[in-house]
């Protein structure tokens, strides 16, 4: 019976592990690993001062409050109300309920921009991530650029001044036999072909190198990761204390359980 | 001092009969001496049920059951209540873990044949509180009203339509709507918090006294009241206080390690506890790509999904719950334990663990040709093994049951 049950359960696993949906990031395929550093507090500083001046333009935060952030991330105050906050009625116990008007919005976006308090728990904060750095040059759409991730995307890319300009490009690939290795002419020269759809950055033609971008891009995510869920820091803290907790009591339980028990056995 | 409590104590235990029912449900009960971990989930799951209350009430403080405001109000509790995502999270993961500890428990009932005679009453009052643990978790689910409580409701609710005659009336009347609005979020706050608790607790309350008159089965089978001392108390038995609970603390002291182990490091639970769909608020005007529902439906739900007439799908669903009900009466075999039970019914119990488990898979995934046929073979192989059950039963021979354990 426990064979059984134990076959049964690593059948179930095992038939849950290689089922494939379609990919989780879009045209990209996989999307790329994001590993947040919640204890960061420079990089969630650093994150949150890029969203502040490149997306909290259009996109809210509205189940945050300014001081929340003020306080988890151990800025100041009036230095966050002086230099991140935009617009003279706002205080800071207020919502970040953004800035811009959702009517003007949807006549300019054809949607109004989503509010993103929420997004990297959403789609995770690998997707946000991925998406981020993967918009293009595409002449069809509306402001010129499209993304991979999100095909369609309805967003201008923000920080293309940052990035520079990313177009799709065409490579050469060698071609991989039935057997697994590289298909070989005649004379031993490895045989390829032409396959399109990799992104490829113009050198120079951003303010930030390729390096510096992503830094930049980790640190937005960082934050937006943070923002989704500020306790998460704290609960992953206390965590262990509960757990620590559970271990003595369990150990003296079964002490006294031990005891007991010769009574009857 | 001691003299005048007790004399308090006496007035008071002769208006109300505190001695006796300590005695006769703790300090007396007994309980048979040799149980194994499967025995535990009982008590785990009244555990759960206090978690659950006593954290329901907590986000009570906070929640909002209108259509505007019940999103942003469990955002709220998140981050403007002090510590109100611990209440939070303990409760969405309590939520899974009573239906993980009842399944175990149910499965126990199952292997050692818990429900036979004299324990077909225990059973059923476990059936009903099952019963009513899954419309007490749908509709905990709705209240978020993030995309999935709406769309996950809106199939729901849409099958109390499948009804001929009644149907469509049906759906209205439980809707309060003719869509789901602040009308249904408000009544299924009212059933989810009030009616059904109250519910589940009458009829925890009799699961237990039920199991008290008849007393605890073993994982032998062996009815120990056959061997009873001079007072009349079962040999292979000990009493509850101060030795089985001792055991049931050590379990609780575990499952406290697993909880806090999901409850802090994994609370979205994959996204098969929380679901991430969840996380954007309702949207009528957009329906997700894949609705699925939280993996503790999820095999009734493949069941469902498997039958291509909503009706159709609808009665299977039923029946699948339903079947469960009769179970004391469907099994013919004189041992109650897996253990003295023949091959045909361990081959019939190995079938249907796994079957449930594909199931249960299969409920969590969108629908393809492949997985639907896999559905419809899982459903045939869950009834088969309830249908089935008096002819195999009866026909296997089973091993002798010792008379003492």
């Amino acid at each position: 019976m426990k064979k059984l049950l134990i076959v049964s359960f690593l059948c179930f696993i095992s038939a849950h592990t290689f089922s494939s949906e379609s990919a989780p990031c879009g045209d990209y395929g996989q999307c790329e690993a994001f590993k947040p550093q919640l204890n960061n507090l420079e990089s969630l500083q650093l994150g949150s001062v890029t969203f502040m001046n490149n997306c909290y333009g259009c996109h809210s935060l509205k189940y945050s409050r300014w001081n929340r952030i003020a306080k988890d991330l151990e800025i100041p105050e009036e230095m966050l109300a002086s230099n991140l906050v935009y617009g003279q009625t706002v205080k800071l116990g207020d919502r970040m309920t953004g800035s811009m008007d959702k009517v003007s919005a949807e006549s300019w976006f054809g949607i109004s921009p989503p509010d993103l308090t929420l997004v990297t728990r959403l789609h995770g904060s690998n997707w946000v991530y991925t998406y981020l750095k993967t918009f293009y040059e595409d002449a069809s759409q509306p402001y010129g650029v499209n993304n991979m991730v999100y095909p369609g995307a309805a967003m201008p890319n923000v920080l293309a001044s940052l990035q520079g300009q990313q177009i799709l490009s065409c490579k050469d690939i060698p071609i991989i036999a039935s057997n697994g290795g590289v298909k070989r002419d005649l004379s031993g020269n490895d045989l390829t072909e032409e396959k399109c759809g990799y992104l490829k950055t113009i050198p120079n033609s951003g303010t930030l190198t390729e390096a510096e971008f992503d830094e930049v891009i980790y640190n937005l995510v960082n934050f937006m990761t943070y923002v989704g869920e500020p306790s998460r820091a704290d609960r992953e803290r206390i965590g262990w204390y509960v757990i620590l907790f559970f271990i003595i009591f369990t150990s003296f339980a079964y002490l006294l359980f031990r005891e007991y028990q010769k009574d009857y056995h | 001092m001691s003299n005048q409590s007790s004399g308090i104590f006496n007035w008071i235990n002769d208006r109300l009969p505190i001695k006796n029912t300590y005695e006769r449900h703790l300090s007396k009960h007994p309980v048979p001496k040799k149980v194994n971990f499967w025995y535990m989930f009982g008590a785990l799951a009244s555990v759960v049920l206090i978690i659950q209350i006593v954290s329901g009430i907590w986000l009570m403080f906070g929640y909002e059951n209108t259509e505007e405001g019940a999103f942003a109000s469990v955002e709220y509790i998140m981050r403007d209540v002090d510590y109100g995502w611990i209440i939070r999270y303990m409760h969405t993961t309590g939520a899974s873990l009573f239906f993980a500890v009842v399944y175990l428990h149910m499965f126990r009932g199952l292997m050692y044949g818990s429900y036979h005679k004299p324990r077909e009453l225990v059973w059923i009052f476990g059936m009903t509180i099952y019963l009513v643990m899954m419309a007490e978790g749908f509709l905990g689910y709705v209240l978020p009203y993030g995309q999935m409580s709406y769309w996950g409701a809106q199939v729901i609710i849409s099958l109390f339509g499948a009804i001929p005659y009644i149907g469509e009336s049906l759906e209205l009347w439980v809707r309060g709507d003719y869509y789901i609005s602040g009308a249904t979020i408000s009544r299924f706050f009212a059933l989810h918090v009030v009616a059904l608790p109250l519910i589940l607790i009458a009829l925890v309350f009799m699961h237990l006294v039920a199991l008290h008159e008849v007393g605890a089965g073993n994982p032998e089978g062996v009815d120990i009241e056959k061997h009873l001392d001079k007072d009349g108390v079962p040999l292979d038995s000990v009493p509850f206080f101060p030795y089985k609970i001792l055991n049931a603390l050590v379990a609780i002291g575990i499952f406290g390690i697993v909880f806090s182990i999901i409850m802090f490091f994994f609370p979205e639970g994959g996204g098969y506890m929380l679901e991430l769909a969840n996380f954007e608020e309702a949207n009528p005007l957009s329906t997700p790509d894949h609705i699925a529902p939280v993996w503790y439906y999820s095999p009734y739900y493949a069941m469902l999904r498997a039958i291509p007439d909503k009706l159709g799908g609808l009665i299977v669903m039923g029946a699948a719950i339903a079947i469960l009900f009769v179970v004391p009466w469907l099994d013919r075999s004189k041992a109650a334990s897996i253990r003295y039970k023949g091959n045909l019914s361990k081959i019939a119990m190995a079938t249907f663990v796994l079957s449930w488990l594909m199931l249960a898979w299969l409920g969590t995934m969108p629908v393809t040709e492949l997985r639907t046929t896999l559905s419809q073979i899982g459903t045939v192989i869950y009834f088969a093994f309830f249908l089935l059950m008096p002819i195999y039963t009866s026909i296997e021979k089973s091993k002798p049951v010792p008379e003492r354990l």
